[in-house]
């Protein structure tokens, strides 16, 4: 990691110069309480100060909803092509959590299986993070991802009069030296930047106590009064899986075109919160409650990927309490585990 | 990234997603729902690569229609194709069910990390228990025991069925009959007249089975119903649980550990099995 300094007076133009010279992804205004990634062409566009993360999160660059993984021709033979689409991208703005979201992402799809249409977008997406302000519904910090160590190439931290960058790759460092003028961070700017994130992080009102809920997962596996109060609302409509930073569950379809010779084995986001997400030829449906299926979500999201993988699979983003129709919160739910096996 | 990545295989960097072109060679109609299919990969290079383990799947795509997993249900010693016994029950199956001898159709994998560990079982009593179509999967792993026979002590099949009619691979078992170095037991729940053997279910067998449990595997498939009751029989008779091994079935969409969709607690059924002993599967909440 390298650090460096950058005055308040070269940040537009360093952007306006990504925004011409590549593909440039980043925050714009929706509606009012709504930001989004999308295709930013002119600086005007683009919306740093966004509040209310971004619905769906910045994953839709690498996974995105719906992506033909492979083409075929039927003929007398049939030709079987994969689909891998690969452009370099840079994604502004994007903060802490979400590059953590996406950090989970890249481990598990080259866990096993190395899947080449995340990696190949992943190794092209040139990503410079800033922080952005959290949501009351943000519990980041108790899930340890307020802070992003890796996977960007840039981040840039707005002190009052300069940025604080730290490089994370040589690539970065390249786009930096070619598009702005910096200097070596130094103890002052470490200071300032020390003291931004202790009040950064006092912004985050919401906590939860994680260790306990991973402590008493097992205990209360099989409370099913508990899991059934849990749930007690659940539609069952999927909308947290769509929101989440780090789902990935997905449905492959074969696709005929009009022809009936060319098709497309296409992946598009599945959610584990429907009914048929555990239904197989025959009709048998190996998860038919929503009590059984929300705690198959929480314990996806907060114990399996702690085990195999050393982090838990949500970053505290907040959105699924947000998106939830039934008013369902995880936060809520995690800091209950306590109460629930101490009575 | 936030780290590197290390190929296990570099000359394999395409997608895993991409189905590899194969022929139905042969169709053969065994009972009124299920057919047996023989594979051939169309180019010679995938059939020769082909090396599957007793108990593993392969995904199948039925090209313009979509994807399903099946188990192989050939010798895994036989290079020149393998088989899939197939009920007409979903999507997939029923197009594969329409389609001709000769027809093209795409293969993905073999997959599973956990198949039946035929190593673990050599020295080892062999007990098999299937019920229904759960024979096929079983019938891989009957096919190398038998080409392997002198690495195992007894051998003996209880197989349940429905009816008569039902009953799969009836020239595989009449084979098995005519050796004496093999034993079979087939039940139905539904005898029709000419019906001479056990009536009942499978489970039903279990008691009257003397091999000793400490050097005895069992190997169990067959409709999720099933397993319950046969894990007690089997309990009842301290049959150790990491030498009982079953093989479970859920939803796949990708048989590669990505789509999610098998996940039984902390274990994907498509990497991590679909073989478990019944020692994991103890450990795993809702697998049965």
């Amino acid at each position: 990691m390298l650090y460096k300094v950058m005055g308040r007076d070269v940040f537009k133009d360093f952007v306006k110069s990504l925004i011409s010279d590549y593909e440039f992804i980043g925050p714009k205004k929706k509606d009012k309480a709504v930001h989004d990634f999308v295709p930013i062409k002119d600086i005007s566009e683009l919306d740093i100060n966004y509040k209310r993360t971004t619905i769906p999160p910045a994953k839709k660059i690498l996974f995105p909803p719906d992506e033909k993984l492979v083409t075929y021709e039927v003929n007398e033979k049939i030709k079987v092509r994969p689909l891998i689409e690969s452009s370099e991208k840079v994604l502004f703005g994007i903060n802490a959590w979400d590059i953590n979201g996406m950090n989970f992402l890249d481990r598990f799809f080259v866990t096993d299986f190395i899947d080449e249409n995340y990696l190949e977008r992943r190794k092209k997406l040139i990503v410079i993070g800033m922080d952005s302000e959290p949501t009351e519904t943000n519990f980041s910090p108790s899930m340890d991802s307020e802070y992003a160590k890796d996977g960007f190439d840039l981040y840039l931290t707005e002190l009052k009069d300069r940025y604080f960058i730290r490089i994370n790759t040589a690539r970065g460092d390249e786009i930096l030296k070619k598009y702005a003028v910096t200097e070596d961070a130094l103890v002052k700017d470490f200071k300032d930047y020390n003291n931004y994130m202790d009040n950064y992080r006092k912004k985050f009102k919401l906590n939860v106590n994680i260790k306990d809920f991973y402590d008493n997962f097992e205990l209360i596996y099989d409370d099913d009064e508990f899991w059934k109060r849990v749930a007690k609302n659940c539609y069952s409509c999927g909308s947290c899986n769509l929101a989440c930073p780090t789902c990935f569950c997905f449905n492959v379809k074969d696709d005929i075109e009009l022809n009936l010779k060319d098709g497309n084995k296409t992946r598009e986001w599945d959610s584990c919160m429907l009914p048929e997400y555990g239904l197989v030829a025959g009709g048998l449906n190996f998860r038919p409650d929503k009590e059984n299926r929300l705690k198959q979500r929480y314990r996806c999201k907060l114990k399996t990927f702690f085990d195999k993988f050393g982090r838990y699979a949500c970053v505290g983003c907040g959105r699924c309490i947000e998106v939830c129709l039934a008013k369902i919160n995880i936060a809520d739910d995690i800091n209950s585990i306590k109460k629930e096996v101490s009575v | 990234m936030a780290f590197d990545i290390k190929y296990k295989d570099k000359s394999n960097k395409s997608s895993i997603y991409v189905p590899e072109i194969a022929r139905i060679n042969k169709i053969q109609q065994i009972s009124p729902t299920e057919k047996i299919f023989d594979i051939v990969f169309e180019d010679d290079k995938n059939q020769n690569n082909f090396n599957f383990e007793p108990g593993q799947f392969v995904e199948l795509t039925v090209f313009g229609l979509g994807e399903a997993p099946f188990s192989i249900c050939s010798n895994p010693e036989n290079k020149d194709f393998f088989q899939l016994c197939i009920r007409d029950v979903g999507n997939v199956s029923g197009a594969l069910h329409r389609m001709k001898e000769g027809s093209k159709i795409g293969i993905r994998g073999p997959y599973g990390n956990g198949y039946f560990p035929y190593e673990k079982m050599e020295n080892q009593n062999i007990l098999l228990i299937a019920g229904g179509l759960g024979l096929a999967p079983l019938m891989s792993l009957i096919k190398y025991i038998l080409h392997h026979r002198e690495d195992y002590k007894e051998v003996m099949i209880i197989y349940g069925a429905v009816n008569p009619e039902n009953i799969l691979f009836k020239d595989d078992i009449q084979y098995f009959s005519s050796r004496n170095d093999i034993s079979i037991c087939v039940t139905v729940d539904n005898p029709d007249a000419g019906w001479t053997g056990e009536v009942g279910v499978c489970t039903k067998l279990i008691p009257r089975v003397d091999f000793p449990v400490e050097n005895t595997c069992a190997v169990v498939c067959g409709p999720p119903v099933m397993y319950k009751f046969v894990i007690i029989e089997l309990e009842k008779k301290n049959y150790y649980p990491e030498k009982v091994f079953l093989s479970l079935e859920r939803r796949m969409e990708c048989g590669v550990g990505k789509c999610n969709h098998c996940h039984i607690g902390d274990k994907l059924v498509c990497v991590d099995g679909p073989v478990f002993s019944l020692w994991e599967i103890k450990n795993l909440k809702e697998a049965i």
